[in-house]
């Protein structure tokens, strides 16, 4: 040992770099556990942010001059270290740095039509709904109230004491005509007045109800319905609007658009129209204090206006019970699946891929029917796709499934050498808008219950007007032999 | 002068091979074994660089060991260099397995056929490793610079 020349010690401390050269920063190390525990929450972000903070000589790239974590340096690294990942992992933290509060304003419809929705004897549905949504943004200083109607009025009172009121209606009488409903007015003074960091809601049952409508045909009503609001809503760029629509129970006189009032005794839907900047909206679904808002569980369905065709992560799955021959994902730019051999007996390549939808705000009626995606490849792959359910989550799969919200499993012959697979998904006006609409609400009869008199109509104006692209994602898969 | 030609090439040797362990492109455990879920889980977690580095200190601590703690004219013969050698490329798996198993266990991970399957890898590179550590040091040993093949 006494003759152990000083070079085998040199040879160590070489070794020990190179075992050093492996690893990465503490800074570094503590993102890739994050993202690979799938831990990806507030005080995940917080844990990161307080590393830079107790060490700002270290990372002085992280800090900005007055000592603060630079969240969008941060957002940078993390996304950095995600997309070395397998598969890529992304973590959206920008909510959570420097984001300011969120407000709310509220435009609670009190027209004739609306007064029976919050009854004493209902279940209060629609004011439970209002209250829920005020209750996400905690700060009342920051949520503002209105009356809407022929105009638009300030409520009177203060938001504690509108959470508490068990008469909306009785104590908001007498305000502004309560016999028609501007729409036009509403939107444009609801977009004109919105500021940034703002989130307007419109609380009301979208029957759109002008002045003088005596002796004019429904149709042309309807006309008027769709072109006032894609007029409206062409005129803001850059604004995203979701429409969730709930059911509440209903109890008094309805006003037909052309008839005798009657009474009615039942469910009907009304509706929430939530109104913001895209990328407040993209706040509201990500950021977990807001959360709530747009996954409230009242909701019976909901559609998010103005969607370009938006980034979608996609995770293939290399191990599923559906997986039929080999292949091996290889990991860099696009969706790439290298060394693919089909099935020995069957000759068809199976694989099923993770993708999160979430950001897209559909509802799962339109998400999960394959019919309104468009699938195009050589080899005829057909595509299904189902909702993950947290039952399918393994320790093994969990990287490839936490934060995915569907699985697409996508089947073909395995023939062609090469082929691309083309998956996109339509951007059309859901079913359930069709569904919900009507053109005759003289009676109570058939569908009154579920349905709004020209509802299709005026949300399709709003489609028309903020349609962004004909897909609303487009993903493309290489397959290579 | 010759010696430390080999020394060197010996280092860069067992440098590219740390570095291919480590590579995301061509990493060069997964060219000998590949099921894609594991893989994917080895790199993630970090396991790639440590058992390259344990695979290392393993080979090249034996072949220390042999040449300079050992170092007797009663274990000079080539034999007792391959039993190091074969105690060398059974202890280096053995270590990278129980390594390789805790950070699984840990993550609550499950792919134990697959481990041992990649750690048979290990058991070639620790071998090849310490034949490339015996080339690279023995010239300085005593009484085994002559082990395995005379000078």
């Amino acid at each position: 040992m006494r003759r152990l020349p000083s070079w085998l010690l040199c040879l160590c401390v070489i070794a020990v770099g190179l075992t050093a050269c492996g690893g990465h920063g503490k800074l570094d190390k503590a993102v890739r556990s994050v993202l690979v525990s799938g831990d990806t929450t507030r005080a995940a972000y917080d844990s990161l942010c307080s590393i830079v903070t107790d060490n700002p000589g270290k990372y002085s790239d992280l800090v900005t001059g007055d000592g603060q974590v630079d969240h969008k340096r941060m957002y940078e690294l993390i996304q950095e270290i995600g997309s070395k990942l397998r598969p890529p992992m992304h973590w959206d933290t920008r909510p959570y740095g420097g984001v300011q509060e969120l407000s709310l304003t509220i435009y609670f419809e009190r027209s004739g039509s609306m007064v029976p929705y919050d009854q004493r004897g209902g279940g209060g549905q629609l004011k439970k709904a209002v209250n829920d949504l005020i209750n996400h943004f905690p700060a009342t200083s920051k949520v503002e109230i209105n009356i809407v109607n022929d105009g638009i009025y300030p409520y009177q009172h203060t938001v504690d004491e509108f959470l508490k009121d068990r008469d909306i209606y009785q104590s908001t009488a007498g305000i502004g005509d309560a016999s028609y409903t501007d729409f036009q007015l509403i939107f444009n003074k609801i977009l004109e007045a919105q500021k940034p960091g703002n989130v307007s809601v419109l609380v009301s049952d979208l029957i759109y109800s002008p002045r003088d409508t005596h002796g004019v045909s429904l149709d042309k009503i309807f006309n008027e319905e769709n072109s006032l609001a894609t007029r409206v809503f062409a005129r803001y760029k850059g604004k995203s609007v979701v429409v969730q629509q709930m059911m509440g129970d209903y109890s008094g006189n309805y006003y037909p658009y052309n008839g005798q009032p009657f009474n009615y005794t039942g469910k009907r839907p009304f509706y929430l129209v939530i109104i913001a900047d895209s990328d407040v909206i993209d706040q509201l679904a990500q950021d977990t204090r807001y959360r709530g808002v747009l996954d409230a569980p009242t909701v019976t369905n909901s559609y998010r206006f103005n969607q370009g065709a938006s980034e979608v992560e996609c995770r293939v799955l290399p191990e599923w019970e559906n997986n039929a021959g080999r292949f091996r994902v290889r990991h860099g730019d696009g969706i790439v699946l290298t060394k693919c051999q089909g099935d020995r007996e069957t000759g068809k390549l199976c694989f099923s891929m993770a993708v999160n939808l979430g950001g897209l705000l559909k509802d799962d009626a339109l998400l999960t029917n394959a019919d309104n995606y468009e699938v195009q490849s050589i080899d005829g792959y057909t595509l299904s796709i189902q909702p993950i359910d947290p039952s399918m989550v393994t320790a093994n799969n969990k990287e490839y499934l936490d934060g995915m919200t569907h699985l697409m499993t996508l089947l073909g012959d395995f023939k062609s050498p090469r082929d691309e697979v083309h998956i996109s998904l339509r951007n059309e006006l859901p079913q359930w808008v069709r569904q919900s609409s009507c053109s005759s609400d003289t009676s109570t009869g058939g569908s009154f219950s579920t349905t709004t008199l020209g509802l299709e109509q005026l949300l399709g104006g709003m489609f028309d007007a903020m349609r962004g692209s004909n897909n609303l994602f487009d993903v493309t898969i290489k397959i290579q032999r | 002068m010759k010696h430390f030609i080999y020394l060197i090439i010996g280092i860069v040797l067992t440098a590219l091979f740390f570095v291919f362990a480590c590579s995301d492109g061509f990493n060069i455990y997964e060219q000998m074994y590949f099921s894609q879920g594991f893989n994917d889980k080895m790199f993630n977690l970090n396991v790639y660089p440590v058992i390259a580095a344990l695979t290392i200190l393993v080979s090249w601590g034996g072949a220390a060991t042999y040449y300079y703690a050992i170092n007797s004219v009663k274990f000079d013969r080539w034999y007792h260099w391959l039993a190091v050698l074969g105690a060398v490329a059974v202890l280096a798996p053995v270590i990278c397995y129980i390594y390789n198993d805790t950070v699984f266990s840990t993550h609550g991970v499950m792919y134990v056929g697959e481990s041992i399957q990649f750690e048979m890898q290990t058991v070639l590179f620790a071998a090849a490793l310490f034949v490339i550590a015996s080339f690279s040091m023995r010239w300085w040993s005593s009484n085994c610079r002559h082990t395995p093949i005379p000078q």
